[in-house]
Protein backbone atom coordinates (compact mmCIF):
# COMPACT_ATOMS: atom_id res chain seq x y z
CA UNK A 1 0.00 0.00 0.00
CA UNK A 2 1.28 3.56 -0.91
CA UNK A 3 -1.49 5.36 0.69
CA UNK A 4 -1.73 7.42 -2.26
CA UNK A 5 -3.00 5.96 -5.35
CA UNK A 6 -5.83 3.32 -3.53
CA UNK A 7 -7.36 6.75 -2.44
CA UNK A 8 -7.51 8.08 -5.82
CA UNK A 9 -9.86 5.49 -6.83
CA UNK A 10 -12.39 7.22 -8.92
CA UNK A 11 -14.92 4.11 -8.27
CA UNK A 12 -14.64 5.10 -4.72
CA UNK A 13 -15.32 8.05 -5.33
CA UNK A 14 -18.31 7.73 -7.31
CA UNK A 15 -19.93 5.51 -4.32
CA UNK A 16 -19.25 8.29 -2.25
CA UNK A 17 -20.56 10.75 -4.15
CA UNK A 18 -23.72 8.74 -4.61
CA UNK A 19 -23.94 8.21 -1.12
CA UNK A 20 -23.70 11.77 -0.54
CA UNK A 21 -26.70 12.49 -2.96
CA UNK A 22 -28.57 9.61 -1.19
CA UNK A 23 -28.41 10.64 2.30
CA UNK A 24 -28.46 15.03 2.12
CA UNK A 25 -31.74 16.29 3.16
CA UNK A 26 -31.61 19.82 3.80
CA UNK A 27 -28.74 22.80 2.69
CA UNK A 28 -25.70 22.32 4.58
CA UNK A 29 -22.51 24.81 4.33
CA UNK A 30 -19.27 23.34 5.25
CA UNK A 31 -16.37 25.06 5.68
CA UNK A 32 -12.40 23.42 4.98
CA UNK A 33 -10.05 24.77 7.43
CA UNK A 34 -7.04 24.27 5.63
CA UNK A 35 -5.50 25.70 2.63
CA UNK A 36 -4.79 22.72 1.01
CA UNK A 37 -8.06 21.51 1.47
CA UNK A 38 -9.24 24.31 -1.00
CA UNK A 39 -6.24 23.60 -3.19
CA UNK A 40 -7.89 20.03 -3.18
CA UNK A 41 -11.09 20.68 -3.55
CA UNK A 42 -10.41 23.31 -6.74
CA UNK A 43 -7.89 21.28 -8.43
CA UNK A 44 -10.34 17.60 -8.81
CA UNK A 45 -13.44 19.75 -8.91
CA UNK A 46 -15.26 18.32 -5.64
CA UNK A 47 -17.03 21.42 -5.12
CA UNK A 48 -18.77 20.64 -8.62
CA UNK A 49 -19.38 16.94 -7.76
CA UNK A 50 -21.16 17.57 -4.64
CA UNK A 51 -24.95 17.78 -4.53
CA UNK A 52 -26.53 22.01 -4.38
CA UNK A 53 -27.78 21.40 -1.55
CA UNK A 54 -23.54 21.29 0.07
CA UNK A 55 -22.40 24.61 0.00
CA UNK A 56 -18.43 24.61 0.43
CA UNK A 57 -16.59 27.76 2.37
CA UNK A 58 -13.31 28.35 2.55
CA UNK A 59 -11.74 28.85 5.78
CA UNK A 60 -8.92 30.73 7.58
CA UNK A 61 -6.28 27.97 7.06
CA UNK A 62 -4.18 29.59 4.67
CA UNK A 63 -1.04 30.56 6.16
CA UNK A 64 0.33 32.46 3.23
CA UNK A 65 -3.03 34.54 3.28
CA UNK A 66 -3.10 35.61 6.75
CA UNK A 67 0.51 36.74 6.93
CA UNK A 68 0.41 40.22 7.61
CA UNK A 69 1.80 43.06 4.93
CA UNK A 70 4.43 44.30 8.02
CA UNK A 71 5.92 41.20 8.08
CA UNK A 72 6.25 40.92 3.58
CA UNK A 73 7.56 44.27 4.09
CA UNK A 74 10.12 42.64 6.42
CA UNK A 75 10.87 39.93 4.86
CA UNK A 76 11.57 41.96 1.64
CA UNK A 77 13.80 44.62 3.35
CA UNK A 78 15.90 41.91 5.02
CA UNK A 79 16.13 39.84 1.90
CA UNK A 80 17.76 42.93 0.24
CA UNK A 81 20.63 43.24 2.78
CA UNK A 82 23.28 41.52 0.51
CA UNK A 83 24.92 39.82 3.12
CA UNK A 84 21.57 37.16 3.48
CA UNK A 85 20.45 34.67 1.87
CA UNK A 86 16.56 34.47 2.30
CA UNK A 87 14.98 31.24 2.51
CA UNK A 88 11.05 30.34 2.39
CA UNK A 89 8.57 28.14 0.84
CA UNK A 90 7.81 28.78 -2.77
CA UNK A 91 4.38 29.88 -2.20
CA UNK A 92 5.44 33.21 -0.25
CA UNK A 93 7.36 34.80 -3.35
CA UNK A 94 4.48 36.03 -5.22
CA UNK A 95 2.83 37.60 -1.79
CA UNK A 96 2.87 41.49 -3.24
CA UNK A 97 4.36 43.56 0.16
CA UNK A 98 4.29 47.37 -0.10
CA UNK A 99 7.04 48.11 -2.39
CA UNK A 100 7.06 44.47 -4.66
CA UNK A 101 7.32 40.76 -3.65
CA UNK A 102 10.22 38.43 -3.06
CA UNK A 103 9.98 37.39 -6.62
CA UNK A 104 11.53 41.36 -7.84
CA UNK A 105 14.08 40.93 -5.10
CA UNK A 106 15.47 38.41 -6.73
CA UNK A 107 15.15 39.97 -9.96
CA UNK A 108 17.01 42.70 -8.54
CA UNK A 109 20.18 41.47 -7.31
CA UNK A 110 18.94 39.50 -4.40
CA UNK A 111 19.54 35.74 -2.73
CA UNK A 112 16.24 34.37 -2.38
CA UNK A 113 16.30 30.44 -2.26
CA UNK A 114 12.82 28.05 -2.40
CA UNK A 115 13.48 25.26 0.11
CA UNK A 116 11.39 22.50 0.77
CA UNK A 117 11.83 22.42 4.53
CA UNK A 118 13.41 24.69 7.26
CA UNK A 119 15.95 21.98 7.79
CA UNK A 120 17.34 23.00 3.97
CA UNK A 121 17.58 26.05 5.08
CA UNK A 122 20.15 25.21 7.65
CA UNK A 123 21.73 23.35 5.09
CA UNK A 124 22.02 26.21 3.34
CA UNK A 125 23.92 28.07 6.32
CA UNK A 126 26.19 24.87 6.64
CA UNK A 127 27.43 25.57 2.98
CA UNK A 128 27.58 29.63 3.24
CA UNK A 129 29.07 30.32 6.56
CA UNK A 130 30.04 33.96 5.40
CA UNK A 131 26.24 34.38 4.30
CA UNK A 132 23.51 35.36 6.99
CA UNK A 133 20.61 32.59 6.09
CA UNK A 134 17.22 33.63 7.04
CA UNK A 135 13.78 31.60 6.69
CA UNK A 136 10.57 33.36 6.42
CA UNK A 137 8.88 30.72 9.09
CA UNK A 138 5.25 31.41 9.02
CA UNK A 139 2.34 29.06 8.98
CA UNK A 140 0.07 27.58 11.40
CA UNK A 141 0.78 24.74 14.21
CA UNK A 142 2.08 22.32 11.23
CA UNK A 143 4.80 24.06 10.29
CA UNK A 144 5.91 25.52 14.24
CA UNK A 145 7.56 22.56 15.20
CA UNK A 146 9.53 21.89 11.99
CA UNK A 147 10.57 25.59 12.62
CA UNK A 148 11.60 25.44 15.92
CA UNK A 149 13.93 22.22 15.10
CA UNK A 150 15.47 23.83 12.57
CA UNK A 151 16.69 26.45 15.43
CA UNK A 152 17.68 23.41 17.32
CA UNK A 153 19.52 21.85 14.54
CA UNK A 154 21.22 25.21 13.99
CA UNK A 155 21.98 25.47 17.55
CA UNK A 156 23.22 21.78 17.61
CA UNK A 157 25.35 22.20 14.73
CA UNK A 158 27.31 25.43 15.75
CA UNK A 159 26.25 27.96 13.26
CA UNK A 160 25.95 31.79 13.98
CA UNK A 161 24.43 32.24 10.83
CA UNK A 162 20.85 31.03 10.80
CA UNK A 163 17.55 32.45 12.09
CA UNK A 164 14.73 32.70 11.38
CA UNK A 165 11.65 35.41 10.47
CA UNK A 166 8.79 34.03 12.95
CA UNK A 167 5.11 34.73 11.50
CA UNK A 168 3.05 32.07 13.42
CA UNK A 169 -0.38 32.51 13.89
CA UNK A 170 -2.92 29.75 15.24
CA UNK A 171 -6.05 28.05 13.99
CA UNK A 172 -8.25 27.28 17.09
CA UNK A 173 -8.88 31.11 18.14
CA UNK A 174 -9.80 31.64 14.38
CA UNK A 175 -12.56 28.93 14.66
CA UNK A 176 -13.62 29.72 17.83
CA UNK A 177 -14.23 33.29 16.51
CA UNK A 178 -16.12 32.18 13.02
CA UNK A 179 -18.18 29.53 15.15
CA UNK A 180 -19.23 31.31 18.40
CA UNK A 181 -20.28 34.52 16.06
CA UNK A 182 -23.73 35.39 16.03
CA UNK A 183 -24.03 35.58 12.30
CA UNK A 184 -21.93 32.20 11.92
CA UNK A 185 -23.68 30.16 9.24
CA UNK A 186 -20.91 26.85 9.55
CA UNK A 187 -22.44 24.23 11.53
CA UNK A 188 -19.55 21.96 9.98
CA UNK A 189 -16.23 22.43 9.35
CA UNK A 190 -13.65 19.32 7.74
CA UNK A 191 -11.00 18.34 10.30
CA UNK A 192 -7.33 19.00 8.89
CA UNK A 193 -5.03 15.43 9.52
CA UNK A 194 -2.00 16.92 9.72
CA UNK A 195 -3.34 20.02 11.96
CA UNK A 196 -4.99 17.52 14.61
CA UNK A 197 -1.45 15.08 14.30
CA UNK A 198 0.42 17.92 15.95
CA UNK A 199 -2.65 19.82 17.73
CA UNK A 200 -4.35 16.78 19.07
CA UNK A 201 -7.48 15.86 18.20
CA UNK A 202 -9.11 17.62 20.97
CA UNK A 203 -8.28 20.73 20.18
CA UNK A 204 -10.22 20.61 17.16
CA UNK A 205 -13.15 18.78 18.88
CA UNK A 206 -13.93 21.52 21.72
CA UNK A 207 -13.55 24.43 18.67
CA UNK A 208 -16.25 22.70 16.72
CA UNK A 209 -18.21 21.79 19.84
CA UNK A 210 -18.69 25.70 19.74
CA UNK A 211 -20.73 25.77 16.57
CA UNK A 212 -23.76 27.61 16.87
CA UNK A 213 -26.66 26.00 18.77
CA UNK A 214 -28.95 23.71 16.56
CA UNK A 215 -25.94 23.04 14.53
CA UNK A 216 -23.71 21.21 16.58
CA UNK A 217 -21.92 18.80 15.10
CA UNK B 1 3.77 24.22 1.82
CA UNK B 2 0.42 22.77 3.07
CA UNK B 3 1.02 19.08 1.85
CA UNK B 4 1.61 15.96 3.82
CA UNK B 5 2.83 13.43 1.86
CA UNK B 6 2.85 9.46 2.60
CA UNK B 7 5.73 7.49 2.50
CA UNK B 8 8.26 4.72 3.54
CA UNK B 9 10.95 4.63 6.17
CA UNK B 10 13.46 3.00 4.21
CA UNK B 11 16.42 3.41 7.11
CA UNK B 12 17.11 5.32 9.81
CA UNK B 13 20.11 7.60 9.69
CA UNK B 14 22.41 7.76 13.05
CA UNK B 15 23.94 10.99 13.43
CA UNK B 16 24.49 14.40 15.30
CA UNK B 17 21.44 16.62 15.54
CA UNK B 18 18.20 15.65 15.07
CA UNK B 19 17.00 11.81 14.02
CA UNK B 20 16.46 11.51 10.37
CA UNK B 21 15.53 8.86 7.92
CA UNK B 22 15.48 8.04 4.49
CA UNK B 23 11.90 7.81 3.35
CA UNK B 24 10.63 6.48 -0.08
CA UNK B 25 7.93 8.80 -1.94
CA UNK B 26 7.26 6.60 -4.84
CA UNK B 27 10.60 6.16 -5.67
CA UNK B 28 11.70 9.26 -4.58
CA UNK B 29 14.03 9.18 -2.00
CA UNK B 30 14.25 12.34 0.70
CA UNK B 31 15.94 12.64 3.97
CA UNK B 32 13.04 13.42 6.68
CA UNK B 33 13.39 14.20 10.28
CA UNK B 34 11.88 11.57 12.21
CA UNK B 35 12.65 13.29 15.85
CA UNK B 36 8.95 13.37 16.66
CA UNK B 37 8.58 9.66 16.18
CA UNK B 38 10.75 8.14 18.78
CA UNK B 39 8.54 4.75 17.80
CA UNK B 40 9.41 4.75 14.27
CA UNK B 41 11.05 1.76 12.54
CA UNK B 42 12.06 0.88 8.91
CA UNK B 43 9.20 -0.23 6.97
CA UNK B 44 6.90 2.14 8.78
CA UNK B 45 4.81 4.62 6.76
CA UNK B 46 4.81 8.33 7.25
CA UNK B 47 3.13 11.40 6.50
CA UNK B 48 5.56 13.97 6.14
CA UNK B 49 5.24 17.70 6.29
CA UNK B 50 7.78 20.57 5.42
CA UNK B 51 10.80 17.59 6.09
CA UNK B 52 9.45 16.60 8.90
CA UNK B 53 7.54 13.10 9.62
CA UNK B 54 3.93 13.77 11.62
CA UNK B 55 3.31 10.53 12.48
CA UNK B 56 2.91 6.88 11.58
CA UNK B 57 0.35 5.31 8.92
CA UNK B 58 -1.87 2.71 9.56
CA UNK B 59 -2.15 0.01 7.00
CA UNK B 60 -5.22 -2.02 8.37
CA UNK B 61 -6.73 1.39 9.36
CA UNK B 62 -6.55 2.57 5.83
CA UNK B 63 -7.67 -0.51 4.42
CA UNK B 64 -10.91 -0.51 7.04
CA UNK B 65 -11.73 3.27 5.32
CA UNK B 66 -10.92 1.64 1.98
CA UNK B 67 -13.57 -1.10 2.63
CA UNK B 68 -16.11 0.90 3.56
CA UNK B 69 -15.65 3.42 0.62
CA UNK B 70 -15.84 0.15 -1.55
CA UNK B 71 -18.68 -0.76 0.13
CA UNK B 72 -20.74 2.18 -0.64
CA UNK B 73 -19.49 1.87 -4.13
CA UNK B 74 -21.51 -1.04 -4.03
CA UNK B 75 -24.81 0.55 -3.96
CA UNK B 76 -26.32 1.65 -6.88
CA UNK B 77 -27.01 5.00 -8.01
CA UNK B 78 -29.22 6.32 -11.05
CA UNK B 79 -27.64 10.19 -11.33
CA UNK B 80 -23.98 8.79 -11.60
CA UNK B 81 -25.38 5.62 -13.26
CA UNK B 82 -26.99 8.03 -16.35
CA UNK B 83 -23.45 9.62 -16.46
CA UNK B 84 -21.38 6.82 -16.50
CA UNK B 85 -23.26 5.00 -19.04
CA UNK B 86 -24.30 7.58 -21.70
CA UNK B 87 -22.75 7.98 -24.82
CA UNK B 88 -22.04 11.36 -27.10
CA UNK B 89 -24.94 11.56 -29.53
Amino acid sequence: MQFIDEFRDNRLAQGLLAEIRRTVTRPWVLMEICGGQTHAIMQYGLDQLLPPEIELVHGPGCPVCVTSLELIDKALAIASQPEVIFTSFGDMLRVPGSQGDLFSVRARGGQVKVVYSPLDAVRIAQQNPDKQIVFFAIGFETTAPPNVASVLQAQALGLKNYSILVSHVRVPPAMHAILGSPHNRVPGSRACMRGDGILGISTHCRSISCAHDGYRV
Amino acid sequence: MCLGVPGQIKEIIVGSGLRMAKVDFGGVIREVCIETLPEARVGDYTIVHAGFALNLLSEEEAKETLDLLDQLAQYEDPVTDDFSESTPA
